[in-house]
This record gives structure tokens, sequence and C-alpha cells, in this order.
């Protein structure tokens, strides 16, 4: 059957090795989370709680620290299976509940600045490229590596300053302005479940509040895509199926999105799955400033409190969205083009 | 807010496609027309389904009108608003809000306890505490408050074996009729008065907690029922509860004291420096969190409360020869004593920052006065260093390299102290760590030099019996029981209490022995500086739950 279907046999191919790949992320994050040289109870607990006996004790044997090392990841391993990702020390409550809350509010983000962040770059770098070494495409340089090297933090900051404090055309910070409800939850998209609820105002506040933060997060992909466009559009350009398709008077148009564009799709789709991923995993600074409760804020709190479970679980969903990503972009390769499915 | 106006009386297309056109002169505009509804489609189904409901996710004036509503920007630290478990800065201002205590403190004075719920009658030898209901305290469910509740909120203090749980260690909690309670001690324990303030103690409805699976054991199972209700009878009931974003509270119908001015608060996790900038916008009626330089140049619409806060910053020098041959000396202790520029380090940390003048902070009972805080004296600090035997090899200064204090980042101080030495002769090595790592060289006592604060566990002096040999801190310096006989002498005095006066002596004797002879160097009080709009009033610090928010008015 997959014989004859060369592409299906490359997507099973594909979607095994996630498979194990995923394993190797849970035992990758186990042993270095549990070499970092530090006591949970210690971060957990406060000062005079960790000088009780009964309380350490009681600590260790709830959150299963009183096992040893190998029990402890085959427990968890065992409860992976039955989608239990543990218990936060920081929290108190089950990874996955955390983990709910904060990666739909990373979600919002990520998405909103990575359509943004393809339909600008592949429009600045193909316009950069068909103008090599004219002003506009210095202009373009410039425009890029500056999205690029301009620290997020400090940007977000100014910007916040700026659109918020002095034209008051942007709203303060969190998901929602304080004197709205949070709408009921289905997909934690506040924008999708405000809609689901009827909440038009709701909506339209939740779509006001995420324009600074994906403003800043777009401007840095931006920066990386319209350099990555540029490359593959002209690596393009010189191929012989371009040039024939011009000298057949084909309209530029139609060149650009039928020919080039496609072509250059491969290299540029791969920098585009890696960029969504690092959105997802490295908002911390951008989420800490516009008090964004979201994936990167919950990953720094469980790091600095030595919330092994909470660790676990963000390297966990990071490695599956960065999977799932390259998984995507892979079946994306194989039916753009058929020679690697066939490989 | 133009779309809800143009869609809820107009409404808007199903987003279903047209009817396909026939003819090659209208393919281009067909291909181009279903393109489009395939983006626009899906938005405009969910849009015409918001429309068709129009209802506002906006707070009603059942809820609290917006008039009467309060923002406040926290940087939470924020793991529960259960009162058996809460232990952090954050969840003492919440539970302030949600919960009565049997004892209370008024405004900002934390060194006198008055009456809460109840009334204390205190033996002499401070073994036994009586506490009689006074009035008729109601829960937000309007059942009255019982000497029952009493005693299963405290029992489960104990028993949950939470971070506050040590606040009753020692103590048995019985039940001498409907409205009084004993607390009894084997030991003298003056400092219980003070630990019957803290909002962790906060007295719980029993009944409600049970029935949601709370006990006065470790299988105690409430916790998440009272992340998502309160079950007190404070100024304010819980409305909803999110760890890392919001805590909103609302009026509580049922209290029996005075009513809040503001009937719905909202309690929101933002850091400093975006704090500031709420504040001055508007979108913010309190920040919490200002450092010493962010409290500056607000406005005139801003008002800033600026205070020392409780929190002590030290340093310790290690005792044991075997972590340190050097600092275990004497000679060089006073020698770093009396190296560093203790003005220089209260400019450095800004607005609101005092030298800590011992261990003590200065709002407690049994502070020090300013002027008896350990000063700068070069000279005598080359003298010291040279009887102690000091041959130039370097000494390491451990620190949280992640720690920032009310503003102060402890690295920015460790490097002000490092050059401070070397003016001295003294080469520091600096070695930060991530405190979550660096906590357990701490506590075990294998710091050289730590830089690192005391955050109080209750306002009484007692807590600070930690620095004397043998105790807590003493041990995480080398510091054991008999290594100073007169410090130990002067502990046990201070341990034993006494009237206010004579505490406040004992405590005094105590910290000047421990400037001069101990291994410790109090630093700091950093500032503890709180910005509220201009129509915000009655903002007062207080040492245990920051802000009472039932106190703030408005004008």
């Amino acid at each position: 059957m997959t014989s004859r279907h060369p592409f299906l046999r490359y997507g099973l191919r594909r979607v095994l090795t996630s498979l194990l790949l995923l394993v190797g992320v849970t035992l990758v994050t186990f042993v270095l989370t549990n070499l970092v040289p530090g006591d949970p109870v210690a971060a957990a607990l406060g000062q005079r709680a960790a000088e009780d006996p009964a309380i350490v004790a009681q600590f260790r044997h709830q959150y299963g620290l009183d096992q040893t090392l190998v029990a402890q990841y085959f427990t968890y391993l065992g409860n992976l299976l039955h989608g239990d990702l543990g218990t936060s020390t920081t929290t108190h409550n089950s990874v996955a509940s955390d983990l709910a809350q904060a990666l739909p509010a990373t979600l919002e983000l990520a998405i909103g600045a990575i359509v943004l962040s393809v339909i600008i770059g592949v429009v600045l770098g193909t316009v950069a490229a068909y103008r090599r070494g004219k002003v506009t495409d210095q202009v373009l340089r410039v425009v890029s590596l500056t999205g690029l090297s301009v620290p997020t933090f400090w940007l977000a900051l100014v910007l916040y300053y700026v659109f918020y404090f002095r034209l008051h055309i942007a709203p303060g910070s969190g998901r929602l302005s304080p004197d709205f409800r949070t709408p009921p939850t289905v997909t934690g998209l506040y924008t999708v479940d405000s809609l689901l609820a009827g909440q038009l105002d709701t909506f339209l506040d939740a779509v006001a509040h995420l324009f600074l933060p994906v403003l800043v997060l777009t401007l840095y992909t931006v920066g990386l895509l319209t350099r990555f466009v540029r490359t593959a559009v002209l690596e393009i350009l010189d191929q012989d199926y371009v040039r024939a398709a011009r000298a057949k008077g084909l309209p530029t148009r139609t060149v650009v999105w039928n020919y080039v564009l496609r072509g250059a799709s491969i290299p540029v789709l791969t920098v585009v799955g890696l960029a969504f991923g690092s959105l997802l995993s490295g908002t911390v600074l951008v989420e800490s400033i516009f008090a964004w409760p979201g994936l990167g804020s919950y990953a720094y709190q469980a790091a600095s409190h030595l919330d092994l479970p909470g660790v676990m679980g963000v390297g966990l969903v990071i490695g599956v969205i960065y999977l799932l990503a390259n998984l995507v972009i892979d079946l994306l390769y194989g039916f753009l083009d058929p020679r690697v499915r066939l490989a | 807010m133009f779309l809800p106006v143009l869609l809820c009386p107009v409404g808007v297309g199903t987003g279903i496609p047209a009817p396909v056109l026939g003819g090659s002169v209208v393919d281009r505009a067909v291909r181009y027309r279903r393109r489009t509804r395939v983006v626009i489609g899906p938005l405009a189904i969910a849009l015409t389904l918001a429309a068709a409901g129009c209802s506002s996710g906006k707070v009603t004036s059942s809820d609290g009108a917006a008039s009467d509503s309060l923002t406040i920007d926290k940087a939470f630290d924020l793991k529960t608003a259960d009162p058996g478990r809460m232990y952090e800065p954050t969840g003492e201002m919440v539970d302030k809000a949600l919960y009565e205590t049997l004892l209370t403190f008024e405004g900002g004075d934390v060194s006198k306890v008055v009456p809460g719920v109840a009334d204390l009658q205190q033996s002499d030898d401070a073994k036994t505490f009586t506490l009689t209901l006074n009035g008729s305290h109601k829960f937000s469910d309007g059942t009255p408050m019982t000497a029952d509740d009493v005693v299963f909120s405290l029992q489960r203090v104990i028993g949950v074996k939470g971070n506050p749980s040590f606040l009753l260690a020692g103590v048995t909690v019985t039940k001498k009729d409907d409205k009084t309670v004993v607390l009894t001690t084997s030991t003298a324990t003056p400092a219980l008065p003070a630990i019957l303030a803290n909002p962790a103690l906060g007295i719980l409805n029993s009944k409600v907690v049970k029935a949601h699976g709370g006990t006065t054991g470790a299988d105690d199972a409430a916790e998440k029922y009272l992340n998502t209700e309160s079950a007190g009878s404070g100024p304010y009931v819980l409305d909803s509860l999110n760890l890392s974003s919001q805590v909103v509270l609302t009026a509580n119908k049922n209290y029996d004291g005075d009513k809040p001015a503001y009937s719905r608060v909202t309690i929101q996790n933002v850091q400093g420096a975006t704090q500031k900038i709420n504040v001055q916008g508007g979108d913010a009626d309190v920040a919490l969190d200002l450092s010493g330089t962010q409290s500056e140049g607000l406005g005139s619409s801003v008002n800033v409360t600026s205070d020392p806060s409780a929190n002590v910053i030290f340093l310790l020098l290690n005792q044991n020869p075997a972590v340190s041959a050097i600092t275990s000396k004497p000679d060089f202790v006073k020698a770093v004593k009396e190296s560093i520029d203790y003005a220089d380090l209260v400019s450095l940390a800004g607005r609101g920052t005092s030298q800590a003048a011992g261990v003590v902070p200065s709002m407690f009972l049994g502070a020090l006065g300013e002027s008896d805080g350990l000063k700068q004296d070069l000279a005598a600090a080359k003298s010291d260093l040279a009887k102690s035997g000091y041959k130039g090899e370097k000494v390491t200064l451990s620190f949280p390299s992640d720690l920032t204090l009310n503003g102060i980042e402890f690295p920015t101080i460790a490097q002000r102290i490092q050059s401070q030495l070397k003016a001295t002769g003294i080469t520091v090595e600096l070695a930060p760590a991530p405190v979550a790592t660096e906590l357990d060289a701490y506590r075990n006592g294998k710091e050289q030099i730590g830089l690192w604060y005391w955050g109080p566990d209750y306002p009484d002096p007692s807590d600070y019996l930690a620095f004397t040999p043998g105790n807590v801190v003493g041990l995480r310096a080398g510091w054991p029981k008999g290594a100073d006989p007169t410090i130990d002498g002067l502990a046990d005095a201070a341990a034993a209490g006494g009237s206010d006066s004579e505490r406040q002596t004992q405590f005094e004797d105590l910290q000047k022995a421990l400037n001069e002879s101990g291994p410790f160097i109090p630093l700091l009080q950093p500032g503890n500086n709180i910005a509220s709009k201009s129509s915000v009033t009655g903002v007062v610090y207080n040492a245990v739950w920051t802000i009472d928010i039932a106190t703030l008015g408005s004008k």
C-alpha cells in the first residue's frame, strides 16, 4: 500500500522518528534538570519550613523526590502515557493545567507574529532581491539588521512607553483590560473564546492588547526572514527555468508567484518553522514587559524555583512544538518537491 | 468599538459562497472573490455569531462599577491563596483582604499588636494565651464565627505541614467555650501575639472548608477550593485567581466592619519597569514594586510613599576555619566591618533605603537607633587587617545573582563591596550563582562570605534570635552554640521575654554585641516605594502584608 504511495510512506517514517525523538527529549530534559546543583526542597519551601524535617519529608514524598532518579523517570514516563505531567512544586497545580493556561497565551502572540512576519518578510525579501545592490536593497538591509540587533526587551519598553503612555493608542499591559472578565475558556485564545462567547468588546480589547507584543516580536522575525528570503530568491533568480519564464514574456507577477517564490519556499519554510518554534519558547522578555502570562514566563518561574515537573513540562511542550514544526515542514518539503519523498 | 455598533443592528453576510458565475469574462473576478471568501468567510461567521449574541465581557455594575474599582500592579510571587499554605508577600496581601485574624496591627505600626476578631489575655510567663472572640463576626456566607472555626483553622495550619506551619510549632490549640480558645506552649513564646496577626493564620469557615476536603492533617485537600473561592470573614471575597496573571477581589456583603471604598479590586502581575508606565498612564491605581530610581519623576498625578522595608541585607563571614581560615579570625571580621562605606551603599540603593543599624528592622520592637549602626573607619580597618595576619589571599563573596529585592540588584551591591574592600587591601573574588542553586551552599554553611537578606517571618524581634550562635543563620555562618558565651547569654535573656520596655533593652544589648563581635554585618534596609494615583488615599506600608487593600480610600 505504502509502496504505491511514497508520500504516505514518507509521512509515516517522519511521524515514527518524531515519536522516538520525543522520548529522547524527556530523557535529556530529565537528566539536565536533575544535574542542576540545587535542592528543589530548599527552593520551594520557606527558610523556616525547610528547617523542619517533617515538612521536608512530606514535601519529598508528595512530589516523589524520595524515590531514586531512575524510578522517578520511569514513574514520569508512565504518568505521561496517561497524560499526567505531574504537579508543579511552585503553583501546586497539575503541570498540564498550568501549561493549558500558559501555552494559548503564547500561541496567540506567536501566531500573530509569524503570520505578519511571513507576509512582510517575503515581500521585503523579494523586493530586496529584485533590487539587488540598489538603494532599496541597502535600506531594507539596514531595516532587517536593525530588527535583528535591537534588544527585544528594550524595544518592548520603548514601544510601550510611546504607544501606551505618550500616544494613548495602545492599551496597558496584560491580555485584557482590568474591567473585562476573562471569556469562558474553550481554546484559551482570548480572541477566539471571546468570539465564541459572543463578546465583541472583549474580542476587540484582546486584539488591541496583542498589538504591541506582536509588533515587537514581528520586528525581530521580519529582520530574520527578510535576509533569508532575499538570499533564497537571489539563488532562484539565476535558475534557467526562471530565465525561460521571463524570456517567454510572462508578467513579472506570474514569474514571482509561480516560479521564484515556489522555488524559494523550501529554505524559507525551514526558517519559518524554526522562527515559530523560537517565538513560542523565547518570548520570556516580551512577556515580562507586557505582563503576558505565557509559556516563557512559566518556564522562567519553573526554572528559578527548581520546579522539576514544571521544567519537564515546558521542555516537553517546546520539544513537541519543534518536532511538530519540523514534521509539518518536512511533509511540506515532500509535497512541494517530489525528489524529497522519493529519497 | 465601531464593530459592535455596525454589526448589532445591521448584521453581516453569512459568508456562504455566492453561486458560481458562468462565462470566461468574469472568471478571474470569481476566482478572486472565492479566494477572498475563503479567508473572510470564517471570520465573518465568527463575527456574525458574536454579533448575534452581542453580550458584553465588561464588568457590570453588580460586580462593582468602574468608578469604585481599583487596579494594583504587583510582581507576583504568588503560590496559593490558601491561608494554611500561603507564605509569600503577594499572598499575605491577598489573604489580609479575604480573612480576618485573631489579632492584628493597625496601619503600618507592627510594633504593637491590637485585637482582631479576638481579645487577648496573656500569662506572665508567656506560655498561655487566652483569646476570646469579640463582637459578632460572620463569614462571607453569613455563618457566625465560633471557637470551633478558630481551632480548626489553627490546627489545620499545623497539620498540613505547609510553609507557615512553623509559625505554630510547639503550640497547642484548645477550645474553652464557644467564644474562647486557649493556646499553650511549653516554653515562653512572647512572639506569639505578633505571629497571630499573620494572614496565614486567618480564620476559615470550618464547615465550608471541611465540605471541600479540608482536614487538620496532611490529607487536607481544600487548597484547590480555596484557590477558587474564599471562606473567610474579611472585607473581600475571592472572585477569581490566576497564579500567573491576576487576582480579582469583590466586596464581602456580610463583612461586619467598615465597608471598603473599592467594591472590586484587580491585582495584576506586572514587573517594576512596566508598573511605572502603568501608574503614570492611569492603567494602574497603585504600583507596589518600584525601585528607588523608578519611583523618581513620576509627575504630580502620582504620589509615592517611600519607607524602609522590613528586609535586611547583610554580609556573613564564616567562622568555621575549615571553610575559611581568614574570615574566621575576629580581627578580619572587624576589618571588613570598618572597611565598608555604608552611606555609599545607601546612596547606591536609592530612594527609601536606609542603613540597617542592626539585624532587627527599624520598625520592630527592639530595633537599634540609627546612630548605633556600624561605621566606616579605614585607618582602624587597615590596623585590624594587619593584626588578622591577612596576606592578600582571595576571599570568595557568594551571592544570588538573580535576586532583586525592592529594586536592588544583589550583583550591584556585591560589586560595590568588592571595590570598597579593595581600598583596604582585601581581595574579594565574586561568586554569583542563581538563588535556587546558591541557597544550598548558604543554608549548609559553606560560603566564606555571603551576601543575603532576611525577611521577617513575623514582626517580633525574637525572629532575629536566628542570628545568634547555634541558631538558623548563626549555623549558616559556621557559628555554633557556645562560640560566643556573652552573646549566648544575651540571646537567652532576650528569648525569655518580658515587658515591651524590657524586651527593647534586651534586643538592643544583643544587637550591639552582635555588631561588636558577631560574624554578621547588617548593611541595608531597602526602600519600599509605593506609587499611587493621587485619587487613591490611605496608602500605608505594612511590613507583613505590604498594604491593607480594605483601608485604601478615594477622593
